[in-house]
């Protein structure tokens, strides 16, 4: 563009004279009640006419305190607290917490806990993109695949809930393996002590069911034009900018970002026998992302088939003093959450309580970008890229 | 899973020359989690030599540990009459390819809680660092925009201190009389037996 006079006036080409109207820069308030936000996160704009200049996320409206809450509370107790950070992957949150303080204390879960907490993880990875898949056309005006992914959702959690006795929120991990499953009412009692009957048929039927809604979300989503105008080039974030702003998991795989702690951190669950593959993607723009999502569910799919049919037999906990000591020391682990990095710092002082636990979470990196993507972009642009960042509140503030 | 002396070593060995290419002196490599520990003056440069002598291009979390010996909540530390106060600063690095790993330590003494911001090094740190100034009362001088994250302006003290006391502790202590505090033994029980 040629350069502007004082009056704002420049030439054209064509020997005419066009008027760019600069105009006065106004600030725009969206949230912390706002349905494109997902939950109570206040975005303050800085808008010059529909074009966003300046853009400072305020968060803090979700922010529960959980890592000082964590140094009041018994090793055991914080996995309640912690299935709460991220509520839409709830299962996922607590293996990395477990997992560290398996290592700490030097006991060993049992193999047969390991495959469920692994099956379970996949479980709600591919039940937080449905969700991620469904809401995003949501956000850009579509409705029907909200309801039809949804709709196919409810078989995983029929299953998450068969198992653990809560559909959201498990707490479902103990030191040392997993807790054996609620039996139904007084009588069932002591009947029901480990995976529920008919276990490896309904998560078949559930996985039919996950790779329909794919199916569907790929005619419905994937290849309609106006989605793909909506998010196409919409939201860049480079590889270089990704890993230096933190942003893991899919969000990171659609800038072209290789990592996925399945494969770089063996020991945290026993991904290492079972095929699949890493979805990346080189765009890094919201239909990218998008993307990422949907080819993970399917190789998600693909490990819970493989998962299900290599379950081994034994006991679901290993042998565990009543009252919990962790041994004096430090230590950080890190696993794959459907959003990204999800870890723990956990420094023991060797009581049954933590001096100090830090949480590291995955959507408090993965927004942090907001502020340097939404520079230029149009306002429906922003609700674009927003929802295609794939943050949960609670997961953002803790 | 217990580290298998072979991984120990190998650890180590990881640790020890990473430490050397950022001119660090001390560090440890315990639970799989290796510790590089640097002076307050050398922070901003071994984070720059971390990024591109040690290749961790990945910026994963930065926060601070703070050892006290007036604990308002919580169990203190141990030993803590002789505890030499500090807060540690902590900041966690990776690599984006592969598995190799550090947390980068400092130590401050609390009248200078004082630290070189890394947010020119890692643009991920801005959020991190504004987390930890608030929340444990920590100055970090080259930060663009120190404001408050979380808490409102005008809030008072440091919720991350371990001498802020927890407001529902106070009105209600704990552990209360039906929590498991004496239970009657603490030998191995078999899985299963004990819900």
């Amino acid at each position: 563009m040629t350069q502007l006079d004082s009056r704002g006036i420049v030439e054209v080409s064509d020997g005419g004279v066009s008027v760019e109207l600069k105009g006065e820069a106004m600030t725009l308030n969206i949230g912390p009640q706002h349905p494109s936000t997902h939950g109570v996160l206040r975005l303050v704009a800085e808008v010059d006419g529909e074009r966003i200049s300046k853009l400072d996320p305020a968060i803090g409206y979700m922010h529960r305190g959980k890592e000082k809450l964590s140094e009041v509370r018994t090793y055991p107790q914080i996995t309640a607290l912690i299935n709460r950070i991220d509520w839409v992957s709830g299962f996922a949150n607590e293996v990395a917490f477990i997992r560290a303080v398996e290592k700490l204390t030097g006991i060993e879960p049992t193999e047969r806990a390991q495959m469920i907490r692994l099956i379970l993880t996949e479980l709600t990875r591919i039940s937080n993109h449905l969700v991620f898949a469904s809401s995003y056309p949501l956000e850009l005006g579509a409705a029907t695949p909200l309801m039809w992914a949804f709709r196919e959702r409810e078989h995983i959690m029929d299953v998450i809930e068969s198992v653990t006795g809560g559909r959201f929120h498990p707490n479902f991990n103990r030191v040392g393996g997993v807790k054996p499953a609620a039996g139904g009412g007084k009588t069932q009692k002591k009947v029901s002590l480990d995976l529920p009957s008919g276990f490896y048929a309904s998560v078949e039927n559930a996985m039919d069911k996950a790779e329909l809604a794919c199916d569907e979300l790929d005619e419905l989503v994937t290849g309609n034009e106006m989605i793909q105008i909506r998010t196409k080039d919409v939201g860049i974030i480079s590889y270089e900018d990704a890993v230096a702003y933190g942003i893991s998991g899919p969000n990171a795989r659609a800038s072209g970002v290789p990592t996925d702690l399945r494969k770089l951190e063996p020991d945290v669950l026993p991904y290492a026998g079972l095929d699949f593959d890493v979805i990346t993607r080189e765009n890094g723009d919201s239909f990218d992302r998008y993307l990422v999502r949907i080819a993970e569910i399917r190789e998600s799919i693909k490990i819970v088939r493989q998962a299900v049919n290599s379950v081994p037999a034994g006991p679901l906990q290993a042998k565990v003093p009543r009252v919990l000591k962790v041994p004096a020391g430090s230590i950080y682990v890190r696993a794959e959450n459907p959003k990204g990095e999800m870890g723990y710092y956990i420094v023991s002082q060797g009581g049954r309580v933590p001096y100090r636990v830090k949480i590291r979470s995955a959507s408090f990196s993965n927004i942090s970008i907001m502020s340097k993507v939404a520079v230029g972009q149009l306002i429906p642009d922003l609700v674009a890229t927003m929802g295609s960042l794939d943050f949960v509140l609670g997961d953002v503030d803790r | 899973m217990t580290d298998s002396p072979s991984e120990t070593t190998e650890l180590d060995a990881f640790a020890g020359e990473f430490a050397a290419k950022i001119g660090a002196e001390r560090w440890t490599a315990d639970h799989g989690t290796v510790h590089v520990y640097v002076d307050r003056e050398h922070w901003l440069t071994a984070a720059i030599a971390a990024r591109d002598e040690g290749e961790l291009d990945f910026f994963s979390w930065l926060s601070a540990v703070d050892w006290s010996r007036e604990v308002a909540v919580g169990e203190p530390a141990e030993d803590v009459d002789n505890l030499e106060e500090r807060y540690e600063v902590l900041c966690r690095l990776s690599s984006s390819t592969n598995s190799d790993a550090v947390i980068l330590a400092t130590v401050l003494d609390k009248e200078e809680a004082r630290l070189d911001s890394l947010t020119p090094v890692y643009a991920g740190a801005a959020w991190h660092e504004r987390e930890t100034a608030e929340m444990f009362g920590i100055d970090f001088p080259g930060h663009p925009n120190l404001i408050n994250l979380y808490l409102p302006e005008a809030f008072e003290g440091h919720p991350l201190r371990k001498s802020f006391a927890l407001g529902a502790r106070e009105v209600k202590p704990w552990p209360g009389h039906v929590d498991v505090e004496d239970m009657p033994s603490t030998e191995n029980i078999e899985a299963g037996e004990g819900s």
